[in-house]
């Protein structure tokens, strides 16, 4: 009976071993796009990250980006790793609950300069979704502004201000930019503003009078 | 940029609009877009202020597009958002404006300090209708500008005719004794 | 007869009569605004009523007929109190969001970007209405989006209105879509 049973047990259970690790390892075909030198390095990191429970469509999304844009596989491979590397350091920030979208904005907000910690306050700050504060964060770096005052300033509105709000705030901070004004000196004087309107409570927005 | 519906009305267009067919939207913004930016560039004294107001405007104006109870006269009841809007807007910039003292572009579009040596006529003006109360600049411009009856400015402004008539009034005088001295320039 | 003062007010208005030339881009931030929205409607029979309502109407009623007004409020506001059942959180899905270029020299437009694999044929824009308006419209789940427009095949183009997407490592400008878990988009 013994016998019987291992003659059984252990070869089913090496082919589901080798299955499930064929399954994970199965190539997505829109990777077919790579060449060939630069798919089993995309692939590995893929595979890498989907074992660390990592979302593993932004690294894929990516790699098409850099496909399509006819970068070199080397440029594409690098792309790829860091952002690879940015998502598992948003998620230790953020925690394991942190949902992919999540991870995705934190990683672009890593990626602008943002640190973990400050990634971890916006979290015990906000708790809910932070899919759009993040978002703002890396935004507002990208339009120019020093990442500690964005940082600061995001912190500062992401207690109370709705994402509508937040929105609202990165809008006006682009606009004063662009007329000229210096982008840290732009943010405070935004988040201020903002602080002020959403303190108040949220503005009416009532259509004008016909 | 041309515009393919040229031919087709206010009222037809937002009734594609009401069924879902924003492009038609896009018809209409591009219909008023210059037109209404006139009033308000001239309302706010500087384009970037008008475009944001001009924007939001057209943004309200889609989103309570079901009030619009008269479709053939939609133009009308888009220019009472407007008019709306550029009094809010109007008040954001003065804040804007005192945060950014050092802002160079906010310099360049200040109104002059005074009329004294030669002007261009546009930059007089700019600058002497810049000077007017909000609500003188509003008046005159619905009045002398856009063209308007008053009882059609009462409908946008909330005001009362009585009152409208003395602020054209106002405007008229302030205007008249800024640019007297402008002129003999 | 002649009126110094209606004359200079008349040189004034004509002045500012002078046709204004407002930035076309405006019309792409305008409807990229709007594509968020709901669908206005027309003016229904519900939203009559509601203007109905509000308008002061003179009503006459008998003490008797006061009297069944309130009972009829009283079991109104008996049989709400019973139905507690909380309504469940709602699930996050995607929805529509139109992106708009203008692009009056362009021959074909493909919008491109995380949402479709970077597929240059998956998505190609359609003048929409006017000659310089192109415009596409693509589901999106909460999440943020790099994405590019490709112009006449060999362009990349960021969206004028949008986010710039930060990135060393492919040289071709993109822009960024963020879309809450609420649904709005920044």
């Amino acid at each position: 009976m013994t016998r019987a049973f291992i003659h059984t047990a252990v070869p089913l259970l090496a082919a589901m071993l080798v299955a499930g690790r064929a399954a994970a390892q199965q190539i997505d075909p829109r990777l077919e796009r790579l060449d060939a030198a630069t798919r089993p390095a995309v692939l590995a990191l893929v595979d890498s990250a989907r074992r660390d429970l990592l979302p593993t469509e932004p690294l894929v999304q990516r790699a098409l980006e850099g496909a399509t844009k006819r970068a070199s596989g080397d440029v594409i491979v690098a792309a790829v790793r860091r952002l690879a590397v940015d998502l598992g350091h948003a998620r230790q920030a953020l925690g394991s609950t942190a949902s992919p979208a999540e991870l995705s904005a934190g990683a672009a907000a890593l990626h602008a300069g943002a640190s973990q910690t400050t990634l971890a306050e916006l979290r015990h700050v906000r708790g809910e979704p932070l899919i759009v504060p993040l978002a703002v964060l890396a935004d507002l770096v990208a339009s120019g502004v020093p990442v500690d005052s964005a940082a600061a300033a995001v912190l500062s509105l992401a207690r109370r201000a709705r994402d509508a709000d937040l929105v609202e705030f990165r809008r006006a901070v682009e606009r004063d930019i662009a007329l000229g004004a210096p982008p840290a000196a732009a943010t405070a004087a935004a988040a201020t503003a903002q602080s002020v309107d959403v303190n108040a409570g949220a503005r009416q927005q009532r259509p004008g009078r016909p | 940029m041309g515009i393919h519906s040229v031919g087709t009305s206010d009222a037809a267009l937002v009734r594609r609009v009401r069924t879902g067919d924003t492009g038609a939207y896009a018809d209409l913004v591009a219909r008023y877009r210059d037109r209404l930016g006139r009033y308000a560039l001239h309302m706010l004294g500087n384009r970037e202020d008008a475009e944001e107001v001009l924007q939001d405007a057209f943004v309200r104006a889609y989103r309570s597009l079901a009030r619009c109870d008269d479709p053939e006269r939609f133009g009308a009841w888009l220019y009472g958002i407007l008019v709306n809007r550029c009094r809010t807007g109007g008040a954001r910039a003065a804040r804007r404006a005192r945060r950014f003292v050092h802002d160079p572009a906010a310099l360049e579009t200040a109104p002059l300090a005074g009329p004294d040596g030669r002007a261009e006529w546009d930059d007089t003006v700019r600058w002497a209708l810049a000077r007017l109360p909000t609500e003188s600049r509003e008046a005159f411009l619905l009045k002398h500008v856009e063209e308007l009856e008053y009882e059609d400015m009462a409908r946008l402004t909330g005001a009362g005719i009585s009152a409208l008539k003395m602020r054209v009034k106002r405007a008229r005088e302030q205007l008249q004794a800024m640019l007297k001295e402008a002129e003999r320039v | 007869m002649f009126d110094p003062v209606d004359d200079l007010i008349e040189r004034i208005a004509r002045h500012l009569q002078r046709p204004v030339q407002i930035d076309p881009a405006l019309d792409g931030r305008v409807m990229r605004e709007i594509t968020a929205l709901p669908t206005p409607g027309g003016a229904t029979a519900l939203g009559r009523a509601w203007r109905w309502l509000r308008r002061r109407h003179q009503l006459t009623l008998t003490p008797l007929g006061g009297l069944a007004a309130a009972a009829a409020l009283a079991v109104v506001v008996f049989l709400s109190r019973m139905d507690r059942t909380p309504s469940p959180a709602p699930r996050a899905e995607s929805r529509a969001f139109q992106f708009v270029l203008v692009a009056p020299r362009a021959t074909r437009i493909s919008l491109v970007g995380d949402f479709n694999d970077w597929d240059a044929t998956r998505t190609p824009m359609r003048r929409a209405g006017s000659e310089a308006l192109w415009t596409a419209v693509v589901p999106l789940a909460p999440g943020r989006y790099h994405y590019a427009f490709l112009v006449d095949g060999s362009r990349w183009l960021a969206d004028p209105s949008a986010p710039v997407a930060r990135d060393e490592d492919y040289g071709a400008p993109s822009s960024v879509v963020t879309v809450g878990a609420g649904g709005g988009d920044s």
